[in-house]
Parts: structure tokens; C-alpha cells; sequence
């Protein structure tokens, strides 16, 4: 499938990939219905829906996708974002504001604000239309920051009384000369909030990268990323190779510099299927095929691709020999004080696919893991990227293989089943319920914690010093009372009303 | 698509000629951010009819990376959300709000559910009003206000749940008044980041002189039984500048019930004992028995002022003269009363930010220039933090390094100009707040530990 750049806005997930938010069985099942191995499930009929997928009449608050343009188009460091909101939707800022904070110290780069402007509309704008105050927040934006470029996020308000952005902002970048960046991200029209993280780089895509490089620097690698440590510049390096991390913390001149660059990576397909892809297509910038950086077998192949695509082949097994020989013996330090315990991960996507087969490499057992949506597959469309696949193929089957859009209410019964002695999360809301069941969680901030060699002692040490932090989880489960029903409680299955809803 | 009219609205949510422009970086969020409101009343569960982002970001902003409050029994994680995709826009979405409500009850174990609209229904002209009345007939005791983003703030939005809980959940009432209880509106739940605290020690202060207090929202409330007797009690007690001053106007067209409105929340002995003794007055109580109360915690406090003294006379190093205060007008005017009157700080900038309706500034502005008999402060309104960080660095705050007393906003600004960063409100995202309060006899001794910890930290 081509991705279609002419069109301002992007394909949802849906549209593109088949993407679901409600499922559970097996991975290998999960992974047999999905595209990569055989597309078609045969009940759905529908093109778009390969997978079948459980709805239900009960749903906790989920996330949009304008929450994951405000997280990429809203920390880059010498834009500004802006919000064609009313002012509910700038509550974001403040928590994107943290985590960019944070970031930017683990990064060693100067700790400032994210710039964010609400066009604060209000009733009389939903009669009248906010164009105008979009163009003034634009004018705003220049004279207060002199931006190398402005993002416009769009609203669920914005978009039903059909403000027309894209007039507003070519117009604005006519007059102030640089890119000013419509990004479509109405919550409404698309079921999972990754849509958004595609709405960002769709935007940047247009409107940033370099469109006729004149030069390539063969040594430059996109690292598609968020706000993690810079694990990747000392492994590329060991390639002779320099990283180019985006979205989050990059300059507009890095993300121009894109289309320059030998190849790209990602932490996660999830981030990084679009602009991986699209990048590839655009400009001939390969994308790396092969199985996400997690656990030897995964970081092996993924380093032999990029050695092999950037011709660098004695430099990767000369590194990878290395990294085998410090590492295994940490790992049998590490695997007797682990043997015996169980994890379960909650996290997106792709990203739990690398997580799972890390806790089997270091003789965690996990038989449980709930994922916020399933990509039937990326937009690449290359089985080798097939980390769902991958996972089943290496480290074996998953039993309780969930998909469900962070419902805290499933995530009791799914505890229940699996019982283990703690969980690893990114997202917020459910580590709250876990702790106050006596689970203790391991939350993954620094997204790369867990990656490459490293990725697993990293994450062994992680395991043993959160289950210290039982003692806290175990007196406080003994004294909260629940907001749920005990019938639902004890419910044995997470997903009973969606079954009967359907039945 | 077609804009559809709008309903009437449950509360005074003004649409004053509109002077609003851009807002960069947020100082309160939108009404629908009001279902933390219904979530501070114990045991009480929003149900939100909006986007799918919208109860996320208002409780992860509010309640999050606020102080780490935590979201509450039934906020946070736990909201129900319509979560409305494209069918609900293009079709309606009061069936979608119907299946959540019935299915609410069968997970979640609930004294009330709240329902709060977001943009979406309020836009496409859902009839929310007569899907919950049908939930209401069949005893289920929910209500409902609408929240949509672009009607009002977290401030609106909270009064427009207060007033939703009165007018649908309480009926009519003609018993015998119960002298001295109290019901106490004052600050806003989760906005203000010490509001967990403050509002225990109101009510205890309050409790000192023998009154009974409804304190509604938070850990301190008995939950919907409070609610349930607001009839009853003796009067309002409307503890803001303003916030609340509408709710009680409602109780006393619709139960007759009288109302005490004291703008100024109390830090400190000075505005402690001034409030006891106003509230004393109003409720008939004996000044006697109310004296002694004072007494006794005064005696208290003034032992604590009493080791601070050695430090605030004689610290080597210089402490700070000048202050200023961004933030909304509750904490801004009592912080400020406090620093005057107590400290003998010299206020540089008052910059209330929370957007009071039109009709209530020129009351605050009026509390503002009567701060203590020799000073008087005119205050700004102004919500956009790039005009604020001007106005704060053109404020004269003479030859030493200023104190801020604002938000996490104000972390860049305070660097630049080498001050003190005191983070008193929303966002307060490097504070780590449990029950800690700033009000009272008590927060006001916690206040100035966190002061003074923050001045004299500048060389650790």
C-alpha cells in the first residue's frame, strides 16, 4: 500500500493498518489472524477489519490523538505548538511539560518550556468560527518565539464546526516564510490515539524533511523515538554510524535532515511504522526489516540489518560478540534472584511484543500482557517486522494475550487470571489499580531501559528493586476499597459484557 | 457540518462580549474538568460524554501532575467515557450515553454518577437532560450538567456540578433548621493543589467553636449523607473570593437559607482569628467560649513564630523583600493578606488568573486594595503566561532577587531572574502533595517552612 502524502490529513490506523482496541486469546492466535501470516479472519467481511474484534457497551476514558501530537509536534525544541482548541484540551500541556522537562535533562540539553498556545475558543467562536483566532495565536507564536515552525493541533470542536485550518495556516506561512503545519487529529475520527503519533510525522513529512536533498549523509541513522536516554548513539557509534533521533527533542533541522540520512530505526512499530515508512517511499531512505532491538535474537538481527543495508557487517559481529560476552554473564548473575517470578506487561503495542521477550530472556515467566491496540501490521508491510510473529516464533506463546484501549475496569479480571508478582507499564491509570491489589509496577519512562543487551540487565535490576516495593503495594491493598461492583470482580471473564453485547 | 443551536445553560455562565485571545500555557482547564468535583465527593462516579482524550487529560493535569494528588475512589482511571468516535458526531450520541449509563451500574459501585458533556454532544445537540431523566425515574441516582469545553472553565464547570447535585438530586425541603451546621464552599477540588489539607483544617478550625460542618468535597466529607442535609443547615458559608458565591445564592432562593461570604481565606493568626470571629458572629455563638478557642491556638502559634524569629531577624544572608503572586484570586488574596500582614513583605505584582466572571473582579479588585492598612495593591487579570512572565519581569522588586509565589510554569522565569520559586498552584508539577496545607493556624506554619527552606536552599 502507498501512503498517500497529497492529502493534508492522515489515514487513520483503522483505515490503514486494520487496527483493533478490543481482543483476547493467545498471541500465536493473534498473530495468525493478523495480516502478516494471513490476513482475512473470514467473519468480518470488512476490508479495513482483518481481525475480529470485541466491543463493548462499558468504556473508561481511553487517550486521543491529539494527545500524541501534543507529545511529538510539542517538544521540538524551536517550534511551537498550537492548539485550535478551547481551553480543555490545553490541559495536556502541563503533562507534556513534565515529561519534556524530564527528557530534555536525561538528554543533557538545556531544561526549558514547551511552547504551547491555546486559540482558547469559546461559545461565540462555535457560532462565528475561530479562523481569526487561529491566525492570531500563529502571529503570536512568531513574535514571541521567532519558531522555526508551527504545528496547529486540531480539536474535536474545531473540526465539527469545520474551521478551515489549512486556509489559515497558508496563508500564515505565506506571510512569515516558515512551515506552518496543519496537523488533523479530531479525537473523534479515529478509535486509537496512535493515529495521532501518524497525524505529527504525516505533517512533518509535508512540510519539514527536505524534499530534493542535495546531499546524503550515509552515516546518519533517524532514530524514531521519545524521551529516552541516549542509548543509541554509543551502539551506532560501535557502527561507525551517528544517530538522528525524532521527533520528540530534535531541532526542525533535524527533522528536515531526514530525508539525508542512510536508513531509519525505531524503538517501536508502533511510533515508527508511518514515518519509517513514508520516509522509505519519499525519499529512498531504507527503512530498517527486521524484528525490534529487544533480547538477543531481536537486537542480533536488528544490528545485522543495519550493518548489512549500511554495509558495516565486520563492524556488527565483532560488536555483537562483544556484547554476547559482557552481557551473559550478568544475566546468569541476574536469572537465579528471578527464577520463580511472574511479570505481566501493559504497554503499547509493538513495544510489549520486545518487552515479553526480554522477561523470558532473563527466565521471568509471563503468561499475561495487555496491549492498548494491535496493528494487524505496519505499514511496511514486511513480515520481517512482524514483532507479534517474532515473539511467538522465539520465546513461545503468550496464554492471556489481550487487547484492550487501557480499560481499568478489564485489567482487575485480567490480574486475577495471571496473577503476577509485579507489571510493566508506560501509560498511566493502571498501575494505580494494581497497587492497590499488592502489585507493584515497573514503570518505563525512559523508553530504551529495556532495549538492546543492555535492555535486559537493565531491566532484571529494575525487577528486583520494584519488588521491594511490595511492602508498600501489600499494606496499602489491605485498606482501599475498590470503585467496582463485587459481582464484577468476580467475574472470570475481562470481557463478559462485550461478549453478551454481541451475542 | 452544521451547527446546531445551543440549549440553555444550568448555570450563569456568561457570554460577555468575548476579549478572549491565546493562551499559552494553561492555568486552569475546561468545565468538563469539573468531574474531578464529582469525584472529590466521596463514593460519587462521573460518567463523561466526550472525546475519547478528554477525561484523561483533565485528571492526569489536575490531579496528576498537580501535586500527585491522586484521582480519587471514583476519578482518574476509573471515569466512565462515552469515548465518542465518528458515529456519534455524525448521528447523535445519546444512545451511546444510554448503554454507558446502564452499564455503568453493573460495574461500577457507586452513590451517584455525575454526568458531564464535553464539546461533542454540546455541539451536535445531544438531549442529555432527558436520557438521564429516564435514569432519574427509575430511581437511579444520577445526575447530569453540561461541561462542554468551550462554555467555561474548571471553575464554571464545578459550580455547574454543585448546582446539577442541588437542583436534581436534593428535593424540596421544609424541615427544622439544625443550628450550627454549616455548609463550606470555598476552594476548588484538584485546581487548587492544597485543597485536601486546607479544607481539613477549615473544618477544624471551624469545629473549634462548635459548629458542624458539611465540608462536601474531599477525604474530610461524609459523601452524599452531607449532601443530603444541606438543607438543613443554619447557613452557606462561602469561603473565595467568589467560587460558590452562586451555588449559595441558590440554596437561599430555593431553601431560604442564609449565606456568610468571607473573600478571604484565612492564613495565620491575624486572619484566623478574624474569620472565627466573624463566622461566630453570624452563626449567634457565644464570644466567650470563641475567645478561648482563639486564645489557645494562638498560644500555640505564636510559640512556633516565636523560633522563627531567631531566624527572620537575624539570617545572614538576606531574605527576600518583594513578592509577587500568580494565581488564581483565593490563594493570590490570601497569600497576599499573609505576606503583608504577618511577614511585612512588600507585594510587587498580584496577577489573578483564573478568569472571574466579569461581575465579581471589581470585588476582588476591592479586596485587593484593602490589603492591610498601610498598603494597597491593584491587581491584573490575565490568563497567557507569556504576558504574565512580562509583567513579572517589569515589576520592581529592587535590589533583591525576588520570591514568586506561582505555578511550574514560572520555573524558567524565576532562574532567569534569580529568585525563589514557590509553587502554590496549577500546575504545581515538582510538588508532592498529600495533606499538606497552607491555611489556617497550622498551613500557615507549613507555609512558611516551605518558604524559608526554598530561600535559604539558593546555596545547597
Amino acid at each position: 500500500m502507498t501512503l498517500n502524502l497529497k492529502t493534508s490529513t492522515v489515514e487513520t490506523r483503522e483505515q490503514r493498518l486494520g487496527t483493533i482496541i478490543g481482543w483476547d486469546g493467545t498471541a500465536s492466535k493473534l498473530a495468525d489472524e493478523s495480516a502478516f501470516s494471513r490476513g482475512d479472519c473470514g467473519g468480518c467481511g470488512s476490508k479495513a477489519r482483518r481481525v475480529c474484534e470485541l466491543e463493548g457497551p462499558f468504556t473508561q476514558g481511553s487517550v486521543c490523538s491529539e494527545q500524541m501530537v501534543e507529545c511529538q509536534a510539542g517538544n521540538i525544541r524551536d517550534a511551537v505548538l498550537i492548539q485550535h482548541s478551547p481551553i480543555g484540551c490545553g490541559a495536556g500541556q502541563v503533562i507534556y511539560n513534565s515529561i519534556y522537562r524530564n527528557g530534555l535533562a536525561m538528554r543533557g540539553l538545556p531544561v526549558q518550556n514547551i511552547r504551547f498556545i491555546s486559540t482558547n475558543l469559546r461559545e461565540r467562536d462555535m457560532v462565528y468560527g475561530g479562523a481569526d483566532k487561529l491566525a492570531v495565536a500563529i502571529r503570536a507564536a512568531v513574535e514571541r518565539h521567532a519558531p522555526k515552525a508551527v504545528f496547529i493541533a486540531t480539536s474535536c470542536a474545531s473540526g465539527i464546526i469545520g474551521d478551515d485550518v489549512e486556509s489559515v495556516a497558508r496563508a500564515a506561512e505565506a506571510e512569515f516564510g516558515i512551515p506552518v503545519i496543519p496537523l488533523h487529529c479530531e479525537g473523534f475520527k479515529s478509535k486509537h490515539w496512535s493515529t495521532g503519533f501518524d497525524a505529527t510525522q504525516h505533517g512533518i513529512l509535508r512540510q519539514i524533511v527536505r524534499k530534493n536533498p542535495e546531499k546524503r549523509q550515509d552515516d546518519l541513522i533517524n532514530v524514531i523515538n521519545l524521551w529516552g536516554t541516549d542509548v543509541f548513539t554509543p551502539m551506532l557509534a560501535e557502527l561507525g554510524l551517528r544517530v538522528n533521533y525524532v521527533v520528540d527533542m530534535a531541532t526542525v533541522e533535524q527533522l528536515a535532515q531526514m530525508s539525508e540520512a542512510r536508513a531509519t530505526v525505531s524503538f517501536c512499530y508502533t511510533l515508527g511504522t508511518y514515518l519509517a515508512t513514508a520516509l522509505e517511499q519519499e525519499f529512498g531512505v531504507e527503512q530498517i526489516k527486521a524484528p525490534q532491538p529487544y533480547g538477543f535474537p531481536g537486537t542480533d538481527a536488528w544490528l545485522r540489518e543495519l550493518a548489512r543495508v549500511t554495509g558495516r557487517e565486520a563492524l556488527a559481529e565483532d560488536y555483537i560478540a562483544r556484547e554476547h560476552a559482557r552481557v551473559k554473564p550478568l544475566l546468569d548473575e541476574l536469572r537465579p534472584k528471578l527464577k520463580g517470578l511472574k511479570g505481566y506487561v501493559a504497554t503499547g503495542s509493538a513495544y510489549s511484543h520486545g518487552l515479553i521477550g526480554v522477561l523470558r530472556e532473563i527466565g521471568v515467566e509471563v503468561d499475561g500482557s495487555l496491549v492498548f491496540h494491535h496493528d494487524p501490521v505496519y505499514d511496511s508491510e514486511d513480515p520481517r517486522q512482524d514483532s507479534l510473529g517474532h515473539l511467538v516464533e522465539n520465546y513461545g506463546d503468550v496464554k492471556h494475550f489481550t487487547v484492550g484501549n487501557r480499560q481499568q475496569y478489564q485489567f482487575y479480571n485480567l490480574l486475577q487470571r495471571v496473577k503476577p508478582d509485579f507489571i510493566i507499564i508506560r501509560h498511566n491509570g493502571l498501575a494505580p489499580l494494581a497497587a492497590r491489589l499488592g502489585i507493584p509496577a515497573i514503570p518505563l519512562g525512559d523508553e530504551h531501559h529495556a532495549l538492546g543487551y543492555q535492555g535486559m540487565v537493565n531491566l532484571g535490576e529494575s525487577i528486583l528493586a520494584a519488588l521491594q516495593h511490595r511492602k508498600f503495594h501489600q499494606d496499602i491493598a489491605k485498606r482501599v476499597s475498590l470503585p467496582y461492583k463485587q459481582s464484577w470482580l468476580a467475574q472470570k471473564d475481562p470481557f463478559a459484557l462485550s461478549r453478551s453485547a454481541v451475542a | 457540518m452544521a451547527i446546531l443551536a445551543l440549549k440553555s445553560r444550568p448555570t450563569e455562565i456568561t457570554p460577555d462580549a468575548d476579549k478572549s485571545g491565546p493562551i499559552e500555557l494553561v492555568r486552569y482547564v475546561c468545565a468538563i474538568g469539573a468531574m474531578q468535583s464529582a469525584a472529590a465527593i466521596p463514593r460519587v462516579v462521573p460518567i463523561t460524554h466526550c472525546g475519547p482524550g478528554c477525561a484523561d487529560k483533565q485528571y492526569m493535569n489536575l490531579a496528576f501532575y498537580n501535586g500527585f494528588q491522586g484521582s480519587g475512589y471514583g476519578g482518574g482511571p476509573v471515569v466512565p467515557s462515552t469515548n465518542a468516535s465518528q458515529r456519534e458526531v455524525i448521528f447523535g450520541g445519546a444512545d451511546r450515553l444510554r448503554e454507558l449509563i446502564d452499564s455503568s451500574q453493573t460495574v461500577l459501585d457507586a452513590d451517584l454518577f455525575v454526568v458531564l458533556t464535553g464539546c461533542i454532544p454540546d455541539l451536535v445537540g445531544d438531549d442529555v437532560g432527558s436520557v438521564v431523566r429516564d435514569f432519574q425515574k427509575k430511581g437511579v441516582p444520577i445526575v447530569y450538567a453540561e461541561t462542554g469545553g468551550f462554555r467555561g472553565n474548571n471553575f464554571t464547570g464545578h459550580e455547574a456540578v454543585t448546582q446539577a447535585i442541588i437542583e436534581q438530586y436534593l428535593g424540596p425541603w421544609d424541615g427544622v433548621r439544625e443550628q450550627g451546621l454549616v455548609n463550606l464552599w470555598s476552594l476548588l477540588p484538584y485546581q487548587n493543589t492544597f485543597w485536601r489539607g486546607d479544607l481539613e483544617e477549615i473544618k477544624r478550625l471551624l469545629e473549634s467553636i462548635g459548629l458542624k460542618v458539611n465540608v462536601l468535597f474531599g477525604p474530610d466529607s461524609a459523601g452524599l449523607g452531607e449532601w443530603r442535609s444541606i438543607p438543613r443547615a443554619q447557613f452557606n458559608l462561602v469561603l473565595s473570593p467568589w467560587l460558590g458565591l452562586s451555588t449559595a445564592k441558590l440554596l437561599e432562593a430555593r431553601y431560604d437559607q442564609p449565606y456568610l461570604h468571607i473573600p478571604v481565606l484565612p492564613i495565620g493568626a491575624r486572619q484566623s482569628g478574624e474569620f472565627l470571629r466573624k463566622v461566630a458572629e453570624f452563626a449567634g455563638l457565644a464570644a466567650g467560649p470563641v475567645e478561648q478557642v482563639i486564645a489557645r491556638e494562638e498560644t500555640r502559634y505564636y510559640n512556633y513564630i516565636d523560633g522563627f524569629t531567631d531566624f527572620y531577624s537575624e539570617y545572614w544572608w538576606g531574605l527576600p523583600a518583594r513578592f509577587a503572586v500568580i494565581g488564581d484570586s483565593a490563594y493570590n488574596l490570601a497569600l497576599t493578606k499573609f505576606l503583608v500582614t504577618q511577614l511585612g513583605l512588600i507585594p510587587a505584582k498580584q496577577i489573578v488568573t483564573e478568569d472571574p466572571p466579569v461581575e465579581h473582579r471589581e470585588a476582588i479588585r476591592e479586596q485587593f486594595r484593602a490589603i492591610d492598612h498601610d498598603v494597597s495593591v491593584e491587581i491584573e487579570f490575565a490568563e497567557d503566561s507569556y504576558l504574565i512572565h512580562d509583567a513579572i519581569r517589569k515589576a520592581d522588586f529592587g535590589h533583591k532577587p525576588p520570591i514568586i509565589f506561582g505555578t511550574t510554569w514560572e520555573r524558567d522565569l524565576v532562574k532567569e531572574m534569580k529568585g525563589s520559586l514557590i509553587e502554590v498552584g496549577f500546575p504545581a508539577s515538582y510538588e508532592v502533595v498529600l495533606s499538606r496545607s497552607y491555611v489556617g493556624y497550622r498551613g500557615a506554619l507549613s507555609l512558611l517552612e516551605r518558604i524559608y527552606s526554598t530561600v535559604v536552599s539558593h546555596s545547597a
